[in-house]
């Protein structure tokens, strides 16, 4: 078994989880106590978006009179051909809407998650390599802390001093508003500047669980022989420490990043709220209080997606890294 | 129950209680806990306004900590000391509830999927797998937000989305669990399966849930801040959270009140450490892993 | 000059409640070419000795007092940095016991040992790899195999690479570790031929540490006893056998059911081995000794020459 078998089985798990989250989104929002009519359609009635149609018609535009199975097949189909329908705010297609928003969040989870995940591997080390020392306890101490505090109330501690208080920092957006960029340059230096308090927060809240991955990984990994034979064969703590050790540590670490994507999704919807960065997770949150269904469906959908196929590359990076998993266990327990 | 299960379950108590107090961390979490469980119920008796919390004098709205408000006022002028020990109530409730049933629901997945193996696994192990990749706070926003938000709809999203990881520990104990031969010496007797599961098996995962549960009462209470701050938190109930989200939309970051922030923030970090503390210590007493660290 | 000379080490282990005196005086010697056995039962001492050799203790053990001279020179006096560079296996490599776990899972073997060669000479991959199939086939395992991860290995092949991997930079002296422990008789039988194969074609000094006496019989010329930390008997491995003096070893002796003697039972040495964080006083061994008397009570007994090259730590 190899390689390609190994990608080809993970493959399969992939897409059968899409399709599930498909059907779990699809029936999110046909099943719910709120009849479909009501949340679909009554505020296009209201608001005169879709015009003077009647109630009627706009069930039977809807496709809302169809049975459900079929209701279900369409939706499949417009899931694939990227028609999540129309905003009930703005007269904007959905597609349109999130994708302006998922370059955003992308960068933000990109940029915080980089941003902890240095942090806790040199901590990490120094942690694990120093077990019980000063600097461990110290470690150990932050990071705890860290991921005990709500991650919307960090972001608003630090716009308020850095941004509020010293001024140091702009207080929203991805750019500055009525500022004009004669080049990219000082268009990605505006972003940049908007960017840094966000993608630290997310940072910070991020490093708490990670750093405690990495060092545990880490002390176990210590703790094996082989680490022992590398020490015997003469290899520097440099080496022992970054090309033997890290490398097996690696592994619960791509899990745990893994797993713990839907959770960072969750801080980036927080963050981007806070700081008004206009990712995915701020249109959730301006959806939800809107009240706009369709973007709301349409974004959860999207984040959804992104998360099962990110844990799909995860579980091919193991793969990669780790031998042993090839050979065909099963993924859990 | 017999006197002898009793005397025996006394003992184990008495041996856990020794093991509890030889731990620092579980002292302290423990401690913190106390203080702020008292604090919340007793808070009419100890909230020293002499408005209730429900009423606010308007004049008096967003004063910073003065020795008549300790710890200043809202935008309506309600004393925050008083609203913050209320606060509490409601959000170390939410917390325990939560974390009761989504405890709950992951044994019993745990439980059937371990000790019946099959199909029955296959079926809720994949469904446990496609729950735990949903990520769990837009699910939470999406459902609130379609279901409403009054108290027990806020439990019951919070619950399900965060009973995947007590599933896959339970069943994993189970699994282990199934192979001892005291499982295979009990079944050679005859004993029927409920009685094996409710004799045999659950006394001895019991503990592992209870750990479990603890620390997940702590991230329910961050799931329900996080709900509140974006504005689906049960708006009849002023939880921690609500009372920051309140702070976030009055402007209290630009306007620099800093004690509307910063007192809910501590308490939730503190309570949710507490918790975090409590469970670790639990876990190393009652995990059968029990590695030297 | 002897190639090693062990004197008076004392190495301990700091826990909570104390020192537990792991090793506590042990004073040997090695000529080159010697195969010193050195048995015991678990807990004496015996791979705390070896891991003071090649100084790889835990972070909680501190050697108290003792010269360990490899060749003339202080190990214990070494810098970190020569140590690692010019002894640690290039001159001193072991096997360690539970070598199943010796090896990095998430390297080939072959690379494990070509990085054990790149540290200490300077060589291209490929010659480094080329010296790699060299100790395969020195070792009996097929060549193509070094591309392998260890989880492919068998147990007895995995013991195989981890002694190829020891030879890999030309040591002088080679500690093994209970080598053969975990595996089962026949694959023990191969690999103590092996192991006295490769002694004679390589002129190999080496230290078996094991608690199996036979496996002293087969390998060694030299043996010595170890018991709570201290040596209580060294002789040629045929004159221990032949001419026991400390009861212990009698003991164990005794002990060994030959196919070839009448069947008869067994005679356990009474008592368990000694709580090393306190041990008895005077003689370790008396409270479980036949023969002890009062003196073995109060005084600890020194190494004497009862014969050439034959000591024994006993007051009778």
């Amino acid at each position: 078994m190899g390689m390609r078998d190994f990608v080809l089985r993970r493959a399969g798990v992939c897409i059968v989880t899409i399709f599930a989250v498909i059907t779990v989104n699809f029936f999110l929002f046909r099943v719910m106590p709120a009849s479909p009519v009501d949340m679909l359609v009554s505020p296009l009635l209201g608001e005169g978006v879709g015009g003077t149609e009647t109630k009627e018609e706009l069930i039977r535009s809807l496709g809302l009179d169809k049975p459900l199975w079929m209701q279900f097949v369409i939706y499949i189909q417009n899931v694939f051909t990227g028609n999540f329908g129309y905003s009930f705010i703005t007269p904007r297609p959905v597609i349109g809407i999130i994708s302006d928003g998922l370059l955003n969040t992308m960068v933000l989870m990109l940029a915080g998650n980089m941003l902890a995940i240095l942090m806790a591997i040199v901590l990490g080390v120094l942690a694990a390599w120093k077990r019980g020392s000063r600097t461990d306890v110290m470690s150990l101490t932050l990071a705890l802390t860290l991921s005990s505090m709500p991650m919307f109330w960090v972001g608003g501690i630090i716009l308020m001093i850095l941004s509020v208080r010293l001024g140091m920092f702009p207080l929203f957006g991805t750019t500055t508003i009525g500022l004009s960029h004669p080049n990219v340059l000082s268009y990605m230096v505006d972003y940049l500047h908007h960017l840094f308090l966000p993608m630290v927060t997310m940072g910070l809240v991020s490093f708490g669980g990670l750093f405690l991955i990495t060092r545990s990984a880490l002390v176990d990994v210590f703790s094996e022989d082989y680490i022992i034979t590398a020490k015997a064969v003469g290899m520097s703590n440099r080496t022992t420490i970054f090309r033997n050790a890290l490398r097996n540590a690696m592994l619960p670490l791509i899990t745990m990043i893994a797993v713990r994507l839907g959770f960072m999704i969750g801080g980036s919807v927080l963050t981007e709220t806070v700081f008004s960065w206009p990712g995915l997770g701020w249109i959730i949150y301006n959806a939800v209080n809107m009240r706009d269904y369709p973007i709301l469906q349409g974004a959860f959908m999207i984040i959804t997606i992104v998360v099962v196929l990110a844990n799909f590359a995860a579980d091919i990076i193991y793969g990669y890294l780790d031998p042993r998993v090839r050979v065909g266990a099963s993924t859990h327990a | 129950m017999s006197s002898a299960r009793l005397v025996i379950y006394r003992r184990r108590l008495g041996d856990f209680l020794k093991q509890f107090r030889e731990s620092r961390l579980g002292i302290l979490g423990f401690s913190i806990l106390l203080f702020f469980i008292f604090t919340a119920v007793f808070a009419n008796y100890l909230s020293h306004s002499s408005t209730k919390a429900t009423e606010g004098v308007l004049s008096e709205r967003l004063q910073p900590p003065s020795p008549s408000h300790w710890l200043g006022t809202d935008e309506v002028g309600r004393d925050l000391l008083t609203l913050i020990m209320y606060g509490g109530r409601i959000s170390l409730l939410i917390g325990l509830l939560a974390a009761l049933i989504s405890g709950g629901i992951g044994a019993l997945v745990g439980l059937i999927s371990g000790f019946y193996g099959g199909w029955k696994d296959d079926v809720l192990m994949r469904g446990t797998d496609i729950m735990m990749v949903i990520p769990g706070l837009p699910l939470m926003v999406v459902l609130a937000a379609t279901l409403g938000t009054s108290f027990w709809n806020i439990i019951f999203v919070i619950s399900i989305t965060g009973w995947t990881g007590t599933a896959r520990i339970v069943r994993a104990q189970v699994l282990s669990l199934k192979e001892r031969p005291f499982i295979e010496s009990v079944r050679a007797i005859g004993a029927s399966d409920s009685r094996i599961i409710g004799l045999h098996l659950l006394p001895n995962i019991f503990p592992l849930i209870v750990a479990e549960m603890v620390i997940r009462i702590g991230i329910a209470i961050l799931s329900e801040a996080s709900l509140a701050f974006l504005g689906l938190g049960d708006p009849l109930n002023i939880s921690w959270g609500m009372t920051l989200n309140w702070a976030f939309s009055c402007g209290a970051l630009s306007g620099n009140y800093w004690w509307y922030i910063i007192p809910p923030g501590i308490c939730i970090t503190l309570v949710v450490l507490g918790f975090t503390f409590v469970g670790y210590a639990l876990d190393q007493i009652v995990n059968p892993r029990i590695r030297r660290r | 000059m002897s190639l090693l000379e062990i004197q008076n080490l004392k190495t301990y282990f700091e826990i909570r409640q104390g020192y537990v005196k792991a090793v506590d005086g042990v004073t040997l010697s090695m000529e080159k070419g010697d195969a010193l056995g050195l048995a015991g039962e678990s807990g004496c001492g015996k791979t705390t000795t070896a891991l003071t050799i090649m100084r790889l203790l835990p972070s909680n053990g501190r050697v108290i007092s003792g010269k360990i001279l490899y060749e003339g020179s202080d190990i214990l006096a070494m810098d970190d940095e020569t140590l690692r560079k010019e002894i640690r296996w290039k001159r001193m490599s072991m096997v360690f016991q539970g070598a199943m776990n010796a090896l990095n899972p998430v390297f080939t073997v072959g690379d494990q040992i070509a990085q054990a060669i790149r540290i200490h000479e300077d060589v291209t991959k490929e010659a480094a790899w080329q010296r790699v199939d060299e100790l395969f086939s020195l070792v009996g395992i097929n060549p193509e195999r070094s591309k392998h991860y260890p989880h492919e290995f068998s147990g007895g092949m995995k013991q195989r690479a981890i002694i190829a991997m020891s030879l890999a930079c030309n040591p002088s002296l080679v500690v093994a570790d209970e080598p053969v422990t975990a595996l089962d008789v026949i694959v023990q039988a191969q690999i103590l031929n092996l192991i006295r194969s490769l002694r004679e074609r390589l002129g190999l000094s080496m230290i078996l540490i094991t608690h199996d006496l036979s496996v002293i019989a087969d390998t060694c010329n030299r043996s010595a006893i170890m018991y709570a930390g201290k040596i209580v008997e060294l002789a040629d491995t045929v004159t221990l056998f032949k001419r026991p003096e400390h009861p212990y070893t009698q003991g164990l002796l005794t002990n060994y059911p030959s196919i070839k003697e009448e069947k008869r039972r067994f005679a356990p040495i009474a008592g368990s081995p000694p709580d090393l964080l306190s041990p008895p006083s005077g003689c370790r061994f008396h409270p479980r000794c036949p023969r002890a008397k009062e003196s073995c009570q109060s005084e600890e007994p020194e190494l004497i020459e009862v014969e050439r090259g034959h000591y024994v730590s006993c007051h009778r």
